[in-house]
């Protein structure tokens, strides 16, 4: 195997994440509002769950919440690179084209595996991170939650033409997948639809995976930790050949084809 | 395996109804510099985009460097390089890392791609722009990165389509002087699609492309003979009577608004000197020259044969 554009597009990617840094920023700001202002208004509002405070009960959420993001919009930067001439360098690249796929997940995970230590750190400073947290376990979460999110960006990516529809994506994939999951609630005590909905989300996965690694013996897990490492494994498997079988079809290159067929030759 | 460069047989590509591409045969030789002329819309891209694995052929076959373009696609594309009528770079990155990226997925080692950098952006006149961010070039500049990047691996078989679209002259000069020295430095064998027919005079070989077809082939300098000896180029305002009557007298003309053009297959043009006087009255413009491609290509897209 190629290790060399592999490395370049993770290369490309941390590049852009340091370039942008108001991107850096806001993906620090968002789970911090969340967990400062929202946790803390409704861990004064109610009294805590399952002997957990809601504001503590909030972390693994906030973090999910930062993979989240973080993953999906470096994934979708896909759409953007088949826009900008940047998929045309990938696809002449001497290397299956199901390998750009698998490069760009990983890309898409390590950009979100970044920016959740840098959160890590800033709550540590802040003294919000619990102490009886169990490290090791937070990096196989941390790693296998990031990868299941790139998963679905790349899902996404790999579905969606142009970039006119990123407020769509937004609005249909990043808040759906986050309110339907366990990080602002426990999954179990949801109301049966939801729960449904939650059950199918591999996403929830994650965060119940986080849970076990940083609320250790609260109660608070919905999961067993062999079920959400089970999930997020096969999902972000699935995931990334239905991409690749996405982008090996010529639609991937509907710009492309686009220009073939219509105006110009 | 295939002696020669490129060899595609009964390549057929259709999109639809729209059948892009049409039973096309090539055979070109390592080496040569070949020239794929048409009008827009003929499947000039197509033909390359399918010669460079990126789309998959509705049926034929086809190698580039021996490599069969569907089931060695990966090892094709190691031995191709392609610059895209739409520039293939990152525009938020600089000239250098943009070669850096380029370099690093085409597998190259970074002392390599650190030299080839160096190397090309000299020959390239881009050396002071390195740590320029590529949206900070101009059109030109972009173009001639966009070659770099193509033969940063020093590719066998070039595919340039349409590589001076949207320049002004000065620019398409400056990038025909980086292709020529590119293919004195290197043995490349260099397939190109413009619609700029002077910049195919300097080709080996050209073949014209109409709706899928290949139509003529051969050398510029053939095929221009083929035409004939001049071209008289008429105008008038009242071209339709002028033009039956002249056609009685030259053989079938090219209309092209207030303008009809004959071919004159004779060095001798006293006939056409006396006709001229006849017709005078009613003619603007009377022109006698030699053919060029230019021409190639209008009698070829106006569906006429060439041979007389």
């Amino acid at each position: 195997m190629k290790l060399r554009p592999f490395y370049a597009v993770l290369e490309r990617e941390m590049l852009r994440m340091i370039r942008q840094r108001t991107r850096l920023v806001a993906a620090m700001v968002r789970p911090l509002i969340w967990l400062l202002v929202i946790g803390g208004g409704f861990n004064a509002a109610m009294s805590s769950a399952r002997g957990v405070a809601y504001q503590d009960f909030l972390v693994p959420g906030v973090l999910g919440m930062t993979m989240l993001f973080g993953a999906m919009l470096a994934a979708l930067t896909t759409v953007y690179d088949k826009e900008s001439g940047v998929m045309r360098m990938m696809i002449v690249a001497p290397l299956p084209h199901g390998w750009i796929v698998l490069a760009k997940m990983v890309s898409a995970a390590l950009a979100a595996i970044v920016q959740v230590a840098l959160l890590i750190v800033l709550l540590l400073l802040l003294g919000r991170f619990g102490s009886d947290t169990r490290w090791l376990l937070l990096v196989g979460g941390i790693v296998s939650t990031s990868l299941a999110c790139a998963g679905i960006g790349m899902l996404t990516a790999s579905f969606s033409r142009t970039l006119d529809n990123f407020a769509a994506t937004m609005n249909f994939v990043i808040f759906p997948v986050f309110f339907f999951s366990g990080s602002l609630y426990p999954v179990q005590t949801l109301p049966a639809v939801l729960k449904q909905v939650a059950l199918l989300n591999p996403y929830t996965y994650g965060v119940d995976f986080l849970k076990h690694a940083i609320l250790p013996g609260s109660g608070t897990t919905d999961f067993s930790l062999m079920l959400d490492l089970a999930v997020l494994a096969g999902f972000s498997i699935v995931a990334l050949a239905v991409a690749s079988w996405r982008f090996s079809e010529e639609s991937a290159y509907e710009p492309m084809i686009r220009v073939l067929t219509g105006k110009r030759s | 395996m295939n002696a020669a460069a490129i060899c595609a047989a009964g390549l057929i590509k259709r999109y639809g109804d729209t059948t892009a591409v049409d039973s096309l045969d090539l055979d070109i030789a390592p080496g040569e510099f070949f020239g794929l002329l048409g009008p827009n819309g003929s499947g000039k891209t197509t033909t390359i985009h399918m010669l460079a694995t990126l789309i998959r052929p509705t049926a034929g076959s086809a190698q580039v460097a021996g490599f069969d373009i569907g089931r060695d696609a990966v090892r094709a594309r190691e031995a191709i390089g392609i610059v895209f009528q739409e520039s293939a770079l990152d525009r938020s990155l600089t000239v250098a890392e943009n070669l850096r990226f380029a370099g690093l997925l085409l597998d190259l080692p970074t002392k390599i791609i650190a030299e080839r950098t160096g190397e090309l952006l000299e020959l390239f006149g881009l050396q002071e722009h390195r740590k320029a961010p590529v949206a900070t070039l101009s059109g030109g500049m972009r173009r001639a990165l966009d070659i770099v990047r193509g033969v940063l691996h020093r590719p066998k078989v070039l595919f340039l389509d349409e590589p001076t679209i949207g320049l002004d002259l000065p620019n398409r000069r400056r990038i025909w002087r980086f292709i020529d020295r590119l293919r004195v430095h290197t043995s490349m064998t260099v397939l190109l699609t413009t619609h700029y027919l002077e910049e195919a005079d300097s080709c080996d070989r050209v073949s014209f492309i109409r709706k899928g077809r290949l139509v003529e082939s051969g050398s510029p300098r053939a095929l221009v003979a083929h035409l004939g000896k001049h071209i008289v180029e008429v105008e008038s305002q009242d071209i339709e009577r002028i033009a039956t009557q002249l056609e009685t007298k030259l053989g079938p003309c090219l209309r092209d608004g207030d303008t009809a053009m004959f071919r004159w297959d004779r060095e001798d043009i006293a006939e056409l000197t006396r006709l001229q006087w006849d017709f005078a009255p009613d003619v603007g413009s009377w022109k006698v020259r030699r053919p060029n491609l230019n021409d190639v290509f209008l009698w070829v897209a106006g569906g006429k044969a060439l041979k007389p």
